[in-house]
């Protein structure tokens, strides 16, 4: 009978213990990234570039940080949408919305030559990562803003940035999907060797905004896959996200994606809000349950 | 030094015992926790988070509470039996335990067992595996408890090995699951498609192994 001893050891040798960091990692790269990114489609000859007359409407484009205070951990580029809301009388009043911050600005504009506008504007400041930006708004074929941002905090991580802007329509489009090469990158904070998390391509294959996902469709998908289907829903209604691990992605891979609101709760389709909540349930049990003793 | 301790160190099948005891307590003790886990009633825990398209079934309710509130009386009870001095001395708690351990497999673990082995996750090949761990864990024990109705102690006995191996795959399942995920990191469904057999089929084999080697 004592050797019955050996399986119940084996056992004991892995002792299971359940609260060990064990990052998923998934399949390594197999591709290069570059060349599997798509080539900018050129314009169709059918419509002649237009004249864009309008100062008014969203920028978007990368808010880099140019100049560092003391602060930790710094977000060197986020994605801004910065909105023209309404220009009356010399005063510019509009938006910015970054990083799941949504700040209204006002300030000075002066028409330059025909086709730019000069801005000098402020937050309110009211809130700590207030400051005042100085921009021009160039009009042409592709309408851009072009400037700089200057905290009044200047001990703050970053305490200046800069940004070169397209102007950018947002609609909401349940077709759009992930590309192929947010796969290509780790994913925030997981670049070194244990900790490597990659998404899979089942992020660009399921799309939790077109139709009712069934749970064979998320049952066998791993949990950052899962984290990133649903917040492509939030990203498709234009949410901005705080969190920088979802936002890492979003802003610098994910190129339809425009940041327009911090609340996106009620703009949520019925199946949208089904298949989150499918896939929330898939996501907490695989965060509880995936790497430890059990089911 | 006490005169326990030094009988231990003395002894190395003692200590060796010692430690499976130890060894056993702690998964069963993990096995505890995830009964647990469903105390009070609740359909919409743990494991039941991803169950909620069966877990309206009245049959399915009622099987998975079953075998989740009974399998832990199997662990405890099946361990006791292997002991030569329970079985010497306490022939008593030998029978009764062993009676428990027959009656909760037969007709509350296994059955229950097999009807959540319908709707296992990881598609069929899982279901096949827990729906034929069942079957087998049925077929084992019952040959165990006929045996010694019949006065066949070495039958009885070799039966018991098989049983238990299967009962043992509650522990050894979760553990392989453990061990693979850390190790492979499988999507999901594909590491419960892989323990569902690896859990019981090894065990089976060590089973017919110290089988093979009581009988020489």
């Amino acid at each position: 009978m004592k050797r019955f001893i050996f399986p119940i050891l084996l056992l004991f040798l892995f002792s299971c213990g359940g609260e060990q960091q064990n990052t998923q990692t998934t399949e390594t790269k197999e591709q290069a990234p570059k060349e599997e990114i798509a080539a900018p489609t050129p314009p169709s000859p059918e419509t002649p570039p237009t004249m864009d007359h309008n100062p008014l409407g969203m920028y978007v484009g990368a808010f880099e940080a140019s100049k560092y205070g003391a602060g930790n951990a710094p977000s060197y580029s986020n994605l801004i949408n910065i909105s023209i809301n309404r220009i009356e009388d010399e005063i510019v009043y509009g938006h910015s919305v970054v990083a799941g911050n949504i700040r209204p600005f006002e300030g000075s504009v002066k028409k330059v030559g025909d086709t730019n506008y000069m801005v000098e504007a402020k937050e309110p400041g009211d809130d700590r990562y207030d400051g005042s930006f100085k921009f021009s708004i160039i009009l042409g074929t592709e309408a851009s803003i072009n400037g700089t941002w200057t905290a009044n905090d200047t001990k703050l991580a970053v305490s200046e940035r800069k940004y070169n802007l397209k102007k950018r329509q947002y609609d909401y489009d349940p077709e759009l999907n992930l590309p192929v090469s947010v796969t290509y990158d780790g994913l925030y904070d997981t670049w070194s060797g244990d900790e490597a998390e990659t998404l899979t391509s089942s992020v660009t294959e399921i799309n939790a905004s077109k139709a009712v996902l069934k749970k064979e469709d998320v049952e066998n998908l791993y949990k950052a896959d899962l984290e990133f289907i649903r917040n492509t829903v939030y990203a498709r209604h234009g949410y901005s996200f705080k969190n920088r691990r979802v936002r890492y992605v979003f802003d610098n891979h994910v190129e339809w994606y425009i940041p327009v609101s911090t609340d996106i709760r009620d703009l949520l389709t019925d199946v949208e809000k089904e298949n989150i909540e499918l896939i929330k349930r898939y996501e907490e049990h695989a965060e509880e349950y995936y790497d430890s003793f059990g089911r | 030094m006490s005169a326990l301790t030094q009988k231990f160190l003395r002894n190395p099948s003692l200590l060796w015992s010692g430690v499976i005891l130890l060894a056993y307590a702690y998964f069963c003790y993990l096995m505890l926790d995830i009964s647990l886990q469903y105390i009070p009633f609740d359909t919409d825990v743990a494991f039941l988070r991803i169950k909620q398209d069966y877990i309206g079934l009245e049959h399915y309710k009622l099987a998975f509470f079953t075998h989740v509130y009974t399998s832990f009386f199997c662990l405890l009870a099946g361990f006791t039996q292997f002991s030569p001095f329970v079985r010497k001395k306490l022939p008593s708690l030998h029978r009764s335990g062993g009676w428990l351990y027959a009656v909760s497999i037969l007709f509350l673990a296994a059955p229950s067992g097999f009807i959540i082995g319908i709707y296992a996750n990881g598609g069929l090949p899982s279901q096949i595996a827990f729906c034929l761990l069942a079957l087998l864990w049925i077929w084992t024990t019952g040959k165990a408890i006929w045996e010694i109705k019949q006065k066949n102690f070495q039958a009885h006995r070799f039966w018991m090995i098989r049983s238990f191996a299967l009962t043992m795959s509650a522990i050894t399942l979760r553990a392989w699951k453990y061990i693979i995920v850390a190790l492979f990191h499988p999507r999901p469904m594909d590491a419960y498609m892989i323990v569902a057999w690896l859990g019981w089929v090894l065990n089976l084999l060590i089973a017919e192994y110290i089988i093979y080697r009581l009988k020489k």
